[in-house]
């Protein structure tokens, strides 16, 4: 059975059609990659994926998640799927913290949430230590002084390691990335990539990887969606879709990317 | 490590602000506490001769029935705690519930809502207040506080509103929605600490605004009935005479402006030790 089950999702603001007619489908394990460009829909159908999405934008199709409906169902149903099926990282890690609440407490929010789940209800330092040792996975130096700071003092690259630690206290069977290295610096895009990679292979997550840019999608996921103006014009293994582009829009991303490697390498 | 760790943990400074406003309201507060186990005198007895003005014996001199008039600024001081605490929490209460309802509400409701405040906010707080001592049977001091604090909660659940529908919108709770956190989760844990230090500041302008308007009831008969002896009350005593004993009315308004100003330097230096992302602004 699936873990993440999309059929003929449409989604739409009033009568504008934002994403049309969506299909695929993730198995436990499974890493797929949802790429396209600004406004293509690729956020939302992730957004969709848990049924988060803007009261504005209404849905139609079906969305299964661990084998539950996510359109239409109540969110008390669906704050039990949150956290346990499925976690999120996100693009912009200064915002997705929030700014008045030390990083070991927001770590601890979802790790307790998990441990309850789990029949074992941690208390103070016993969570703690279990928050150092999430962050410490993460590879982040001094987890007792990280702990302790706010989001705002500590780096760009520290706090999307938060962030995925954050992720990871849920022990989720689904790991949903959107874009979560295009807000940081080439080198530390680098790290975070490796860390997700290497993190989601050692837990057996599924992986839903949401980017725009190909070289990065081609190197953490088995097979990419294509997505163009809420449409999926192309579906397939990585190197099938990027070796032989069958899709008009596919080929002119390749190729955009290609030229910016040529580019970097001084070569026309 | 940057730059900013050095300068951002533990770093306190106590502003100026934060300190004037501790010493006026921190006497206020230790001249109503003593207050309730000493006065000079006998806040209703007929301590000296009619009118005295300030001396030794009587400090503020006496009123136009030879009560020492220190003794009764001192009470007022009591009374103007408990209306501007009161009138706030009662205010407070009212206010974050419904600006919070008002805020996850469906469109139509909190348009609703939103209206009804708009509508609420164009009647002067004064006014609002004097409706709802009008409508309770007798003028005491606890119609004067409830009726400050409905006039209040119009204005804090407005701020309420707007600040979490604000932060409703940001990332980190999307982030805290996607781990499962349920909206009770959301409301205590992310939406209340971030809105509280400018709610808290706001507060403080409303502890000022409803000691000035129950003042303003007293000295119009509709607050704390005679033998309290709210400042208002005390001013509106001191009318009649005011060109021959000035004291009188010199004596509470300044008692009334060191509390209202002192409430909002504290609530000032306060927000800037509590927000600790302005720590490092300053």
């Amino acid at each position: 059975m699936s873990l993440l089950s999309i059929e003929n999702l449409s989604l739409a603001a009033a009568d504008i059609p934002l994403v049309s007619r969506l299909s695929f489908a993730i198995a436990p394990g499974e890493r797929l990659g949802l790429i396209g460009e600004s406004g293509s829909g690729k956020s939302l159908t992730a957004m969709a994926a848990t049924g988060l999405l803007p009261r504005a934008i209404t849905a139609s199709g079906s969305v299964r998640l661990g084998g539950q409906q996510v359109i239409g169902a109540a969110d008390r149903v669906l704050d039990g799927l949150r956290g346990t099926v499925s976690a999120f990282v996100f693009q912009e890690p200064l915002t997705a913290l929030d700014p008045l609440m030390r990083v070991g407490r927001q770590v601890a929010e979802p790790l307790r949430r998990r441990t309850r789940r789990d029949g074992r209800d941690l208390d103070g330092d016993a969570l703690m230590r279990e928050v150092h040792a999430l962050l410490e996975q993460v590879a982040l130096p001094q987890p007792d002084r990280i702990a302790r700071s706010y989001p705002h003092e500590i780096s760009g690259g520290q706090r999307q390691r938060v962030a995925i630690a954050m992720a990871l206290a849920c022990r989720p069977q689904l790991l949903i990335a959107d874009e979560p290295t295009t807000a940081l610096d080439v080198t530390t895009q680098a790290e975070i990539l490796k860390l997700l990679d290497g993190l989601v292979r050692e837990r057996g997550m599924a992986l839903l990887f949401i980017s725009h840019d190909l070289p990065v999608v081609a190197e953490v996921v088995d097979r990419v969606v294509v997505l163009k103006k809420g449409i999926a014009v192309e579906e397939g293994p990585v190197a099938e879709v990027f070796g032989a582009p069958k899709d008009e829009y596919t080929r002119s991303l390749v190729a955009a990317a290609r030229a910016f490697d040529a580019a970097l390498e001084g070569t026309p | 490590m940057t730059t900013l760790d050095a300068l951002a943990p533990h770093r306190r400074d106590h502003s100026l602000s934060l300190w004037i406003g501790l010493i006026l309201v921190g006497l206020h507060v230790a001249v109503a506490l003593l207050s309730l186990v000493w006065t000079p005198y006998d806040p209703t007895a007929m301590a000296g001769g009619r009118l005295e003005p300030p001396s030794l014996t009587h400090w503020a001199g006496t009123d136009r029935l030879g009560r020492d008039f220190f003794t009764q600024i001192m009470i007022g001081s009591r009374i103007a705690l408990i209306v501007g605490i009161g009138a706030v929490a009662i205010g407070a209460a009212i206010g974050v519930t419904l600006g919070m309802l008002a805020a996850f509400a469906s469109r139509l409701l909190d348009d609703a809502l939103a209206a009804t405040l708009d509508i609420l906010i164009a009647f002067p707080t004064l006014l609002i207040a004097m409706l709802v001592v009008a409508a309770s049977d007798t003028a005491s001091l606890g119609s004067a506080i409830l009726a400050l604090g409905i006039a209040l909660s119009a204005i804090v659940a407005r701020l309420t509103r707007i600040l979490a529908k604000r932060v409703l919108v940001m990332d980190y709770i999307t982030a805290a929605r996607t781990s499962g956190t349920s909206w009770i989760g959301i409301v205590f844990r992310h939406v209340l600490p971030n809105i509280w230090p400018t709610l808290s500041v706001n507060f403080a302008l409303q502890f000022g605004l409803a000691v000035i308007a129950e003042a303003s009831l007293s000295y119009l008969g509709l607050g704390a009935p005679p033998p309290n002896a709210s400042w208002g009350r005390l001013l509106q005593e001191a009318q009649g005479t005011v060109y021959t004993a000035p004291i009188g009315a010199v004596a509470p308004g300044i008692a009334l402006v060191s509390l209202v100003i002192g409430v909002n330097l504290l609530a000032d230096g306060l927000r800037d030790i509590g927000d600790p992302t302005r720590r490092l602004a300053r």
